[in-house]
């Protein structure tokens, strides 16, 4: 494969013949995609064929967007990268529904206490845990409240919480950060800053 | 809806939180610099502060950008 600068790479996308740049261009992401996914795509070079299809066309449909900060070949494979593992992520979870994760989770406690902490630091978390339920119960609205649990408690990834709760994973990380931010406030107003309770439990 | 169990993970990412947060949108359009950057041994955490928050907060970005790391290491 040759090499080509920037320039050369979308000059020779946009223009009359760009078989051999598309084909150059298609072998170098199915290289990139094994290299990171090993074998996370079912071991099946079919995925990874799939996964370098899609993105070349979603390539081919952005190119205006390329900015010129990085290689042209770094932007394509990020591109690449986000085709594969979108898809991959959205496999693993299609059958988890999110008003399961949120039932089941009422339904089992996980309320015991380290039992190497001594009963100061158990009667500590408690009162941290009262005033967190406090926090959350007022100042979260039920979107909130579900994302929090979702995403930073059961590891959910957000772009699927995102799609499960008709929003995009942009939009639901700054619903999440919105409800830290209230969240912390509360604390500190409360003579709870987080970083200091962290402190405290870190000691622990 | 919160227990004991679930206070640490709660408690870290409230100590971690920042008034100004990158969304992921942002995060992906730079990503491919910052990969370059952390590729050719620069300190792409102090070039690109915002980026790198949110890597260490988002796993999902911080997925797509460890598999672009590895794409990126087999050369072009």
């Amino acid at each position: 494969m040759q090499a080509r600068t920037n320039e050369q790479w979308l000059a020779e996308l946009r223009g009359p013949n760009p078989n051999e740049a598309l084909s150059d261009l298609y072998d170098l992401l199915v290289r990139g995609l094994r290299a990171a996914l090993g074998g996370r795509a079912g071991g099946a070079d079919a995925n990874i064929e799939d996964f370098a299809q899609e993105a070349l066309l979603n390539i081919m449909s952005n190119l205006d967007s390329f900015r010129g900060e990085s290689r042209f070949t770094t932007w394509a494979k990020k591109i690449a990268m986000n085709v594969a593992l979108t898809e991959l992520k959205r496999r693993r979870w299609r059958d988890v529904s999110l008003q399961d994760l949120l039932a089941r989770r009422t339904a089992t406690g996980r309320g015991l206490a380290d039992p190497q902490l001594t009963p100061e630091q158990v009667a500590f978390q408690n009162m941290v845990l009262a005033e967190l339920r406090g926090i959350i119960d007022k100042e979260l609205t039920d979107r909130q409240r579900e994302a929090v649990v979702a995403v930073i408690l059961e590891g959910m990834p957000i772009a699927e919480v995102a799609r499960r709760m008709g929003t995009n994973q942009n939009a639901l990380y700054k619903l999440l950060h919105d409800a830290r931010k209230k969240l912390k406030l509360r604390m500190e107003a409360v003579g709870l800053p987080p970083q200091e309770v962290l402190a405290a439990f870190d000691a622990g | 809806m919160l227990d004991l169990g679930d206070l640490d993970k709660l408690v870290r990412a409230l100590a971690e939180t920042r008034e100004r947060e990158m969304g992921c949108d942002e995060c992906f359009e730079q990503m491919d610099r910052f990969a370059e950057l952390e590729f050719s041994g620069s300190d792409a955490a102090t070039a690109m502060p915002l980026v790198h928050d949110h890597l260490r907060k988002c796993e999902d970005c911080h997925e797509k950008y460890e598999a672009l790391l590895m794409a990126v290491s087999v050369g072009s």
